[in-house]
């Protein structure tokens, strides 16, 4: 299910070098955006949420498309940065002791 | 027993409750521990949360119903364990006032703070523990939740029943802890000598 969710973002992905003189500086709905973003980074916004945000919005507002990408890019860092794999004897302490408690 | 409560009981013979542990419990062993050393802070209380919550589902794997979500199940074991045994004798400040952060963090004036001067190309200089850092210094719920959605994937849905609070509040709380963790690696960035505007 995650897989496709990444895909879809993929899919919508904004373009990475929009013409920035044709930006909006300012975001009037900066608030309803930031939870808009929200939602479609975490996988739950509708396609049509997504079309328009990301196809539309994020191409003309400037603070929007800066968040989007922020927003991405601290994804990224926490899923490189924060996955610490459990030990092997954890793990085989757990197999053993489950062993253990089938054999009585 | 809060595991009990939804799907009726199944009464799988030994060879099949062998099956679900090794086919559908022991692949999220690493989600596991890093959720658990995550929320303990801790190596060795991690390990032993971990160890607990596996030998509690086999304990309980009655309760889980085969091809259902596996690892939902097993993070709200843990989590629940983590509250009843762990929570009281961890190095943890006290647990803060909810409805006092809620309310603060949820008042305009917080949103109109956010610093979106944090900017990409800082963070493509964290390359060591900056980030790890910065999410470990978050109060433990506001952790929790960037754990469960930004690395784990989990749906709000599934964070609901996971932590047993309404999607709302998942919703809002995850806002919150995304801002807190922003304004941690903003001050990183600042000392890493990025300028903000």
């Amino acid at each position: 299910m995650n897989t496709l969710n990444k895909w879809v973002i993929k899919l919508y992905e904004p373009m990475s070098n929009p013409d920035q003189s044709h930006m909006k500086q300012d975001c009037q709905n900066q608030r309803d955006c930031m939870q808009m973003l929200q939602l479609i980074v975490d996988g739950e916004a509708s396609s049509e949420q997504k079309e328009h945000f990301l196809k539309h919005h994020l191409e003309e507002c400037m603070p929007c498309y800066k968040n989007y990408h922020l927003e991405v890019a601290i994804r990224q860092l926490l899923k490189t940065k924060c996955s610490d794999q459990a030990p092997q004897e954890l793990v085989d302490s757990i197999k053993a002791k489950v062993i253990q408690n089938l054999a009585h | 027993m809060e595991l009990e409560e939804e799907t009726p009981k199944q009464h799988y013979s030994d060879t099949e409750k062998q099956n679900i542990f090794n086919n559908e419990f022991m692949p999220h062993i690493n989600s596991m521990y890093n959720f658990a050393y995550r929320l303990t802070l801790d190596q060795d209380d991690s390990k032993d949360l971990v160890q607990d919550t596996y030998l509690k589902s086999y304990r309980f794997i009655d309760s889980f119903q085969k091809g259902t979500n596996a690892k939902a199940w097993l993070f709200r074991i843990l989590k629940n364990s983590f509250i009843n045994d762990y929570r009281k004798k961890s190095k943890e400040p006290s647990k803060v006032d909810y409805q006092e952060v809620e309310s603060y963090y949820n008042s305009e004036e917080v949103d109109r703070q956010i610093t979106p001067d944090l900017r990409v190309e800082a963070l493509k200089d964290m390359i060591g523990d900056e980030i790890s850092n910065a999410l470990n210094s978050l109060d433990v719920d506001f952790r929790t939740v960037i754990i469960l959605c930004d690395l784990e994937g989990f749906k709000y849905d599934e964070m609901a029943k996971i932590l047993d609070i309404p999607i709302g509040t998942v919703r809002s709380r995850l806002h919150r802890a995304r801002n807190l963790l922003k304004e941690k690696l903003s001050e990183y960035a600042k000392q890493m000598g990025y300028k903000t505007i």
